[in-house]
């Protein structure tokens, strides 16, 4: 039989897009042809995995894109970063959620134009907001939940961006707060929906569940028991969903001593100079050797101590893979390879599910969540002494890596993306 | 408690002394597994400082890790009993390096003076003056007025990796049409083996440095074989830099082995004489590297592609 063309479109973030990897390359190895859809500024990312991609068309305002408008932004967020997430909703998320539905708008035409020119067997969508060409484009579509499992709502699960207990009593406020601040663009949304030939969403959400199937990147150690358990076979759960990446050798330190702990905030995150230059303060006063990844501001540090270095980029699954801590801003893709590599996690989140995450990885034993900008140095250092000697946490992040290797949710994602559209044959 | 600082690498580079010895004494063979456990009795040490002397040994070519696990003797014993010894002390363990090492890593700013490397080296001030010889005679450093010493652009930054590239890519396809090509078989055929045999490792053992090796070896090749005295100068300078201080961890396995095929497709186009389709392949190859990585990305907002227009 002809293989199956199977169109991914991972949302412009790198854990969308390298978590659309991973299964991509299973896809592959199953014998798919899995292509990208990619935005501008992506290109040549998939293609360095050996993928053929298909870019969006750049419309104006793309075109204008520059260190101005991303300087703009960091100059308008960086201080937002530090409030709580109540405090997020108006300052942070409803702009962000207003600047998704204008990508959305924007990316339409071209997104449409693309899928009729491609014409998949079918569309793996991993966004946070429907596009209504990929409803209409008359194949099966298979949405990937790749932030927390707080995205699908349900009572016993903490409200989305929260970073709450899902039993929280400031739960109702929150979440009246939440459709409060995000009603504008959602009913601009539901507008552009109505447009499109789709029906209107519920308030407060931007993408339905597939009716073909869906994919949940929470591993069993972190899942929620939900009060309206969701259809087995409409929703997957993925033990990890972790890509083939390039080995990474630490290269020897000048104190080449000690424990392995890696840092990364994502692109994001690196933004924060300040707060990262104030960790690496700390660092240089313990036993242990860091990586940090400084994203595309390696030019803004200078005097490195001797047991901390600092790169752009970090095949992040190969480095974690050695680390024996692992602080990050609690982004899913990075929990999700901790957990699948059983190493701990220190989480200072700075917005979104990073929230969510953050009080999981408390509330499940596998990391600590620590206010990003609320700590004073001997504490950090206390922290991070106390996570490396936690034996407890650590036989238990060996039990759970044990169990996700075994199960390999990448692999698994594959495989019921293809029974999913009549591919059993391939399997 | 953590050494004193500084210490560790130094006391890595005499135990990477100490292994060749051990190889040597023991009659090893090119190809022969060695065993950490036996190097760790032989040298008294624990496994954890004989591994990182055994990197410093696979940057040097002498030892490589192999998929089936742990470090093989990759040179032959009578080359190392000739180079080897000599290869540590200048390749990676003399000071120069340390010194350059440290500034491609930002521990160290790009101005210093002679005492500052002295007291942080804690190395008699003859020996930083040499160092800084060595480094100026590659064009790394420049002495400024007064006392103090500045270091040149370096490979440290993605930026300045980009900025590389394009130097590169307006020169390498031009040594290569330059009249008076002339390359070299034996040497070509050599460079062919080791990139079949790094394209013969699996996927997740294709480390960065050794390719960083190869690709140096080759583009430097390249220059070697060049008609222009001026290009080969300039790009034969420039793959020195790169070897000595380009650290990129972010090339996935597919571009690796895709780079290395493009390598091994101009070698075939030159060994046919074909020099304009090699140089029309170098262009091709450059223009793949240049692909990188989006800066930032935000969910709402469109990535900002490295190089972008300020």
């Amino acid at each position: 039989m002809t293989r199956p063309v199977i169109a991914l479109f991972p949302e412009a973030s790198f854990g969308s897009a390298l978590n659309c990897v991973g299964i991509a390359q299973q896809l592959q190895r199953q014998g798919a042809v899995p292509v990208f859809l990619c935005h501008p500024g992506f290109s040549g990312v998939f293609a360095e995995y050996g993928f053929k991609e298909y870019q969006l068309p750049a419309n104006a305002a793309a075109a204008q894109q520059s260190e101005e408008t991303w300087q703009a932004f960091i100059t308008a967020h960086l201080e937002h970063f530090n409030l709580s997430p109540t405090a997020q909703l108006t300052t942070y998320v409803a702009p962000t959620w207003e600047a998704i539905v204008d990508t959305a708008i924007q990316v339409e035409a071209g997104l449409d134009i693309l899928l009729r020119r491609i014409r998949p067997d079918a569309i793996v969508l991993d966004n946070v907001i429907m596009f209504p060409a990929i409803a209409n484009a008359g194949v099966p579509w298979i949405r990937v939940v790749s932030c927390a499992e707080t995205e699908i709502p349900d009572a016993h699960v903490p409200p989305y961006l929260s970073g709450m207990a899902a039993d929280d009593p400031a739960r109702p406020a929150f979440e009246a707060a939440y459709l409060k601040a995000t009603a504008p663009a959602h009913h601009r949304y539901n507008a552009f929906r109505a447009r499109c030939g789709l029906p209107p969403l519920p308030a407060g959400q931007f993408l339905e569940p597939s009716p073909h199937l869906n994919l949940l990147l929470a591993p069993d150690a972190i899942r929620h028991d939900r009060k309206t358990p969701l259809q087995p076979d409409l929703f997957v759960f993925l033990d990890g969903c972790v890509r083939e990446e390039a080995q990474f050798d630490p290269p020897p330190l000048p104190v080449n001593e000690g424990p392995i702990i890696y840092l990364s905030f994502g692109s994001l995150g690196a933004i924060d100079i300040a707060l990262i230059r104030r960790m690496i303060d700390v660092f240089a006063t313990l036993p242990a050797r860091f990586f940090v990844n400084v994203g595309g501001f390696l030019e803004r540090y200078e005097q490195v101590p001797d047991n901390v270095y600092l790169g752009s980029w970090f095949p992040q699954p190969s480095i974690v893979a050695q680390a024996d801590l692992f602080i990050h801003h609690g982004g899913n893709n990075s929990y999700c390879e901790a957990l699948y590599f059983g190493v701990p996690s220190l989480i200072m989140p700075y917005c979104w599910d990073g929230h969510d995450n953050g009080t999981r990885a408390e509330q499940t034993g596998t990391g600590v969540h620590l206010q990003r900008n609320g700590w004073r140095d001997h504490e950090l250092r206390g922290m991070v002494l106390s996570l490396l000697g936690d034996t407890r946490m650590l036989e238990r992040m060996v039990a759970i890596s044990d169990a996700m290797q075994k199960k390999n949710g990448a692999a698994d994602a594959a495989r019921t993306i293809l029974a999913k559209i009549g591919c059993h044959e391939l399997i | 408690m953590m050494k004193p600082r500084g210490n560790t690498r130094q006391n890595h580079i005499s135990l990477a002394r100490q292994i060749i010895e051990t190889v040597l004494e023991h009659g090893y063979a090119e190809g022969d597994h060695l065993p950490e456990s036996t190097l760790s009795k032989a040298c008294g040490v624990s496994r954890t400082p004989i591994r990182s002397a055994l990197k410093i040994l696979e940057k040097s070519d002498i030892v490589r890790r192999r998929d089936e696990g742990g470090f093989f003797l990759f040179a032959a014993p009578d080359r190392i009993a000739q180079d080897g010894l000599s290869d540590i002390e200048d390749m990676v363990g003399s000071l120069a390096s340390r010194i350059l090492s440290d500034r491609a890593e930002r521990r160290i700013t790009d101005v210093q003076s002679v005492s500052a490397l002295a007291r942080r080296y804690n190395a008699p001030r003859s020996a930083v003056l040499n160092a800084l010889k060595i480094l100026t005679s590659d064009g790394i450093v420049v002495q400024m007025p007064g006392r103090t010493w500045a270091f040149q652009p370096i490979l440290d930054t993605p930026n300045a990796i980009e900025e590389s590239l394009a130097f590169r890519l307006t020169i390498e396809p031009q040594a290569i049409l330059a009249p008076g090509f002339q390359m070299d078989s034996r040497k070509s055929g050599l460079l062919r083996q080791q990139m079949n045999a790094f394209l013969d490792r699996p996927d997740g053992r294709l480390s960065a440095s050794g390719f960083l090796h190869l690709d140096c070896a080759f583009h430097s090749f390249i220059a070697e074989s060049s008609g222009n005295r001026f290009a080969r100068g300039a790009l034969l300078a420039h793959h020195r830099l790169r070897l000595s201080t380009q650290k990129d961890q972010s090339i996935p396995d597919f571009r690796l082995r895709q780079s290395l095929e493009e390598h091994l497709g101009i070698i075939d186009s030159l060994e046919r004489m074909q020099l304009q389709l090699a140089a029309d392949q170098m262009v091709v190859h450059l223009r793949r590297s240049q692909i990188r990585k989006p800066r930032t990305v935000n969910r709402g907002i469109l990535p900002l592609a490295r190089g972008a227009p300020a």
